[in-house]
């Protein structure tokens, strides 16, 4: 058993370019582990998951940025720390549902270092951001050495800590989709203290006009081995008027879409019946 | 292991040195730079005994917080970082750390190094910040001593004499 107070050895590689940085992923695949903000890869490091290589990106600073334009929509770099999310208007003003999630993640120094891109690579189900964003139905920008490729964060999670990205690639950017007229969205999460980890969280995000929902997607995680969408509670609400009667068929059809486990952070049966509450409240929280 | 050169700008000193790869800021803060006022409590970004200031150019402050445990050294080549011990000027406490001494927000210590750190930002970013605020951006300076009242109790003192200041 490795101590856990102290990394094991590997060699920092410190590339300048994403250029430089895909070289070396392309060298050392999956002996390589790419670190932007470190807060998951050392703690992970410090129970014994290193690789022989981590690639830190601290030196890649054409990657350090939150973009966003009303006909673009949103862009954010693969050093954007959650703090910088936070701190940019127009994330608060047009996507309710990741400005949460990114500005009571963790805790402030956590904030400080940890990035958004890196909170969804890393894959856990109980990502906040990560979360979000496929409320969001954000898009994920890789960079490896078949050059540019795009993936829908829908493909992106396969299995418990597993992605669609290829061990030679790097992401460098998320996109979130501009906001349209009548999209709303919301983020909401159930934790012991704040700076806990998810027991569950749930985002949604919907188009709704005059009353009816147009489009819906309902995001959960640390109910399955990974985020997951609700997609039977989404066809119940599409086309649908917003009424109790609706919201309260929407709870009852939450739980046989989950399969949550028992941990140390809760309980598979708790994680069920809390799922329902959290859905509904994200959903009213949303079109409030 | 391949040592990197790197300079460190600690509490306005300049240190070059080299250092290992897999090495994060506080151990080579307290093993190799001997500056043992930075803590080593949990490891792993949780409790904030280590916390420091590293300067960042996108902060409206022009710095900000991090924990140095989970920063690797090799990462920071060329940044500022400050610790309890720099925050003051000339030998006097800054007005975090005076208000810790006056309001008993110290117990066993072990914590306070970080929290006047985590104090200080928080105040430099927000110094209106209401007991919630202060409250919600303490979370990740953890005490097992004082429950807390005393330290909220030390940075809203602190808070007054700031604003006095400032008048």
């Amino acid at each position: 058993m490795p101590s856990s107070r102290i990394l094991p050895e590997f060699e920092l590689l410190l590339p300048e370019s994403v250029a430089e940085a895909v070289k070396l992923l392309k060298k050392y695949k999956d002996k390589a582990t790419v670190m932007a903000g470190g807060t998951d890869v050392i703690v992970s490091g410090t129970q014994g998951f290193a690789t022989p290589y981590v690639i830190s990106l601290a030196k890649v600073s054409e990657l350090d940025y939150v973009k966003f334009s009303k006909s673009g929509g949103l862009r954010i770099g693969a050093l954007a720390t959650l703090q910088n999310v936070a701190d940019t208007k127009e994330v608060k003003a047009n996507y309710p549902a990741l400005y949460k999630s990114a500005a009571i993640n963790g805790t402030p120094q956590t904030r400080n270092m940890g990035t958004v891109v890196g909170n969804v690579m890393r894959a856990s189900p109980s990502g906040d951001c990560a979360c979000a964003l496929l409320a969001l139905d954000a898009k994920i920008v890789f960079q490896g050495p078949r050059g540019k490729r795009e993936v829908a964060i829908d493909d992106f999670f396969i299995d418990y800590k597993k992605t669609d990205r290829k061990d030679d690639e790097l992401a460098v950017e998320i996109k979130v989709p501009a906001p349209k007229k009548g999209v709303v969205s919301a983020f909401n999460r159930i934790t012991r203290t704040t700076l806990d980890l998810s027991k569950v969280n749930a985002a949604v995000c919907l188009t709704v006009e005059k009353g009816v929902c147009k489009s819906v997607r309902i995001a959960m995680g640390a109910v399955a081995p990974k985020t997951i969408r609700l997609f039977e509670s989404e066809n119940l609400l599409k086309g649908q008027k917003i009424s109790p009667s609706i919201l309260e068929a929407i709870s009852a059809s939450i739980g046989g879409q989950l399969s949550p486990i028992d941990d140390v952070r809760s309980t598979a049966e708790y994680r069920r019946d809390v799922s329902a509450v959290l859905v509904r409240r994200t959903i009213e929280e949303a079109i409030a | 292991m391949s040592k990197h050169p790197i300079t460190l700008t600690i509490n306005d000193q300049e240190y070059s040195i080299y250092v290992d790869g897999h090495h994060t800021l506080l151990q080579v803060m307290r093993d190799q730079l001997n500056l043992t006022e930075v803590k080593y409590g949990c490891g792993r970004g949780e409790c904030g005994a280590c916390s420091v200031f590293v300067d960042d150019q996108k902060e409206s402050t022009g710095r900000k917080v991090v924990d140095a445990c989970l920063a690797l050294a090799a990462t920071l080549d060329g940044k500022k970082i400050t610790t309890s011990r720099g925050l003051g000027k000339d030998g006097q406490l800054n007005e975090v750390q005076q208000a810790f001494v006056e309001e008993s927000g110290i117990q066993c210590g072990f914590c306070t190094p970080g929290m006047v750190v985590k104090s200080t930002a928080l105040l430099e970013k927000n110094p209106k910040a209401t007991e919630d605020e202060i409250r919600f951006g303490l979370e990740g300076n953890i005490c097992r001593c004082t429950g807390y009242v005393k330290i909220v109790d030390s940075v809203k003192k602190a808070q007054k004499v700031m604003s006095k200041k400032r008048k």
